[in-house]
């Protein structure tokens, strides 16, 4: 099967998936107490205020019906208005997407260039003492919350040192890798000590496979040989791993997005939740879900370039 | 030539001297807990729209700097006939929204039908004695259907400021809302004659206030306000972020600094900590109904109960531990005690265990009996209030268990009555004690603040206090009001605070009221 139409099948595929992401997302937002009418008058709006808010939101309609208008509405590209920000949910977040992005992406290229180097010195010092090290800080980095690690980089490396500004996000793409820098930074401690484990014990085991040994034997340059062989073997778990930790990534931008006063998709989908603002919540959970399928929908990809065993089907 | 330079330097001198005086220019940087999303006077609903509504806007009114009475605004004069029935202003001559065109009659007649018209702004009811408004060249008549002894208060309030008629015309929308986000949605000079106009406008991140140049009001230099060119908002939700944004000098000034973080920053050099007396009260309404929303008996019904609880509060350990010292018991059981006509009790409800536990054997309170307090979640004072209470009415034999919610929720059960106990807060919108008594404890509108209390006595002073034009007889009736509710106890009464606000030592001049508005007229930065 070639990749193009391995690609298409695929897409199609997302097809039933977003359906059902859809109805889960439109019932649980309804089943949180409070309503955006409530969120919107304020508590101290009458009764008949919310009610008359209720109608004009359309929110007194029976569910099929709310439901039937939120799904034909969004095959045609419409995800509605944003009750919050008083404006088309779409274009709110075409606002805040790229700046999600930029983190995401920045995340995961620190997250690499952490782990990866990081990963082959506690390899090949495999039960050495920079292994040890490496290892025993990774753990400390996993088990600490994120915005904890965000705050304690904030207090030293920004307020203290003033190496870093505290907040703001930039405006060309150079502001934005320093404005962004502490942010990214703390997301891929995180992501990066997950990807660095598992990196290593992927080389470790590649480096003990037979055909690195029959390699050695040959008297390959030991360069070519991790570059050749072992990488290229011991990335193949690590991709799909680093494809899955996408997800969490996801809902960490929530977290730091907070933190750092970054206007993201994560911090915005907070105020949404708060604000019980249906549309823009519904719009935000279908563009995170497209997201993470493109990002799973790459990463095979990838794979299979990696792996030719593995067949695109 | 000697002589030449030495005069030139004189003149120089003297020149400059009005400038040294005044501090002008430059742009103040604050950082705020939340944004702005409308700060139009009539749709504004969320304190971060309410609070900035007078940088942007005028009333015809101004409330003076005790809160008590009214100074002249847009309206240089004003005059309330002998029957209290109609209103008669004098508009200012001569003054111009931020682009120049000039504020006229027709924009006050338009701004204030805008105001009353409850199929618009939320506020519409607190407008609801008008019966007409005209104009006439720079005569306002403002005709009302009873005597309203709010009126002039509610001419000094945000929502009655003036917007200009013609900025509507031309604005691009079906409804009025639609011409008003439009008009929002960047920058707005035409709308308002405010100190400031909207010149920036990133919904959620960030927000610009630029100087209006036609402004009115005259500096001390005699040049008009306001002296700062601009002020820049961004929002940082994480207090602790916005406290490290003013320390490392990205900001001018951070507000809502908790008050746990105070006395630290009371002792940072740099830093000016501000703790602005506001109207801000912190209570816990109780549900006063026969029985829960379950069906099972309520406790809390019996007032002796309730009257328990708050002598079984500790409001100055409650101080203590959440607001580190920063504020003080309530006074009034219905007001914050900068409030007119705001009663002073106390000490209300001061602490006295014997006579918690005497009142609650009394009422036959079996030892054990659990009581919910909803709170809000991620709230740290709200987590500790719990353990507070948690712990003193224990003593009583009241098992308190915790319900964390957010704020929707909270507003839903206070509504339905889902409730033993919450968290709750509020700041006065208008410098008069009627909107806030009539949250707490009028029936008819608010089920007094949810709580489902009801007193046919409070109700009817309340409704007479609406008409009653002599001060002397009103406050008598706010009093005998405020006696009603302390013994009925629907609240548990706790405290008032400030309003915490860390600025910069280069700001001079902002300020906070008791109302929260936030004021930048007469603020300067040096740099």
């Amino acid at each position: 099967m070639s990749s193009l139409s391995y690609i298409f099948k695929r897409l199609l595929l997302m097809i039933p998936t977003f359906f059902l992401v859809m109805v889960i997302i439109f019932m649980l937002v309804r089943l949180l107490p409070g309503d955006p009418a409530i969120a919107m008058a304020g508590d101290r709006a009458s009764d008949a205020d919310i009610q008359a808010i209720r109608e004009r939101l359309g929110l007194t309609q029976p569910m099929l019906v709310q439901f039937w208008l939120f799904l034909s509405n969004t095959v045609q590209g419409d995800l509605g208005r944003s009750i919050l920000m008083r404006t088309d949910v779409a274009s709110v977040i075409a606002d805040r997407l790229p700046i999600t992005v930029f983190l995401a992406v920045y995340s995961v290229v620190l997250s690499l260039l952490i782990a990866g180097p990081l990963a082959f010195v506690a390899a090949l010092n495999r039960g050495r003492w920079p292994d040890a090290v490496i290892r025993t800080v990774f753990q400390v980095g996993l088990s600490m919350p994120v915005f904890y690690i965000g705050l304690v980089l904030l207090t030293f490396l920004a307020a203290q040192l003033r190496l870093f500004p505290v907040g703001g996000y930039g405006d060309t793409f150079g502001e934005r890798l320093y404005h962004l820098f502490l942010p990214s930074v703390t997301v891929a401690l995180y992501t990066s000590a997950i990807i660095m484990r598992n990196l290593r014990s992927a080389i470790i085991e590649v480096l003990d496979a037979e055909y690195v040994q029959f390699a050695r034997a040959k008297g390959l340059p030991p360069r070519l040989i991790l570059g050749r062989h072992v990488l290229r073997n011991a990335l193949i778990s690590t991709v799909t791993l680093l494809g899955l930790s996408i997800g969490n990534l996801m809902s960490g931008t929530l977290v730091t997005e907070t933190v750092f006063a970054v206007p993201g998709m994560g911090r915005l989908m907070l105020e949404a939740i708060f604000a019980r603002d249906y549309p823009l919540i519904q719009g935000l959970t279908l563009t995170f879900a497209l997201l993470v399928s493109l990002v799973f929908l790459m990463t095979d990809l990838f794979q299979s370039r990696l792996d030719p065993r593995m067949r695109l089907q | 030539m000697k002589l030449k330079t030495v005069l030139g330097v004189t003149v120089a001198a003297t020149l400059a001297l009005p400038v040294a005086a005044q501090e002008r220019g430059g742009t103040l940087n604050f950082a705020r807990y939340d944004g702005s999303r409308l700060i139009d006077p009539i749709y504004a609903d969320r304190n971060p729209d309410i609070w900035m509504v007078g940088s942007l806007f005028d009333t015809l009114l101004r409330g003076s700097a005790d809160g008590n009475s009214v100074d002249p605004g847009l309206a240089e004069s004003y005059t309330v006939s002998e029957d209290g029935k109609t209103v008669t202003l004098t508009l200012r001559d001569g003054v111009q929204f931020a682009d120049g065109s000039r504020l006229s009659g027709e924009d006050v007649v338009f701004s204030l039908d805008r105001a009353r018209n409850p199929d618009l702004s939320p506020w519409a009811g607190l407008l609801g004695s008008i019966n007409s408004v005209s104009a006439d060249g720079n005569a306002i008549t403002i005709t009302l259907n009873d005597p309203d002894p709010t009126i002039l208060s509610m001419l000094a309030t945000f929502n009655t400021a003036i917007v200009s008629k013609a900025a509507f015309d031309a604005a691009v929308g079906e409804t009025d809302q639609d011409k008003s986000a439009a008009i929002f949605a960047v920058t707005a000079a035409g709308v308002g004659s405010g100190p400031f106009y909207l010149c920036g406008f990133e919904q959620g991140a960030s927000m610009d206030f630029c100087a209006n140049e036609n402004y009115w009001r005259i500096g001390a230099d005699g040049e008009p306000l306001p002296y700062l060119d601009s002020v820049h908002f961004e929002i940082v939700p994480d207090d602790a972020t916005r406290i490290l944004r003013l320390q490392a000098g990205e900001v001018d000034a951070a507000e809502f600094i908790p008050f746990s973080r105070v006395a630290e920053l009371e002792s940072d050099p740099n830093i000016n900590m501000q703790l602005y007396p506001s109207t801000r009260i912190i209570y816990s309404p109780i549900n006063t109904r026969e029985s829960r929303a379950d069906g099972s008996p309520n406790p809390l019904a019996d007032a002796r109960v309730r009257q328990a609880l708050n002598y079984g509060t500790n409001k100055d350990a409650l101080i203590g531990v959440v607001l580190h010292g920063a504020g003080q018991p309530m006074s009034s059981p219905l007001m914050a005690k900068a409030t007119q006509y705001a009663a002073d009790l106390s000490p209300l409800y001061s602490y006295d265990l014997e006579k918690a536990k005497s009142l609650i054997a009394e009422a036959g309170v079996e030892p054990g009996t659990q009581v919910t307090l909803t709170t809000l979640a991620g709230s740290a004072d709200d987590a500790t209030i719990f353990a507070a209470l948690q712990q003193m009415w224990g003593e009583l034999g009241i098992e308190l268990v915790v319900e964390q919610v957010d704020g929707a929720t909270r507003g839903a059960k206070n509504r339905s009555g889902e409730f033993d106990i919450h968290t709750y807060g509020w700041v006065n919108d208008v410098n008069d004690p009627s909107q806030v008594v009539g949250w707490l404890g009028y029936t008819p509108t608010a089920k007094a603040v949810g709580t489902g209390w009801e007193n046919a006595e409070f109700n009817k002073l309340f409704e007479e206090a609406a008409n009653e034009m002599d001060p002397e007889a009103r406050k008598a009736k706010f009093a005998r009001m405020q006696e009603l509710y302390a013994d009925a106890s629907p609240l548990l009464f706790m405290y008032e605070t400030p309003f915490a606000v860390a600025v910069g030592k280069s700001v001079e001049g902002y300020v906070q009221t008791p109302l929260g508005n936030n004021i930048f007229d007469e603020a300067t930065v040096s740099r």
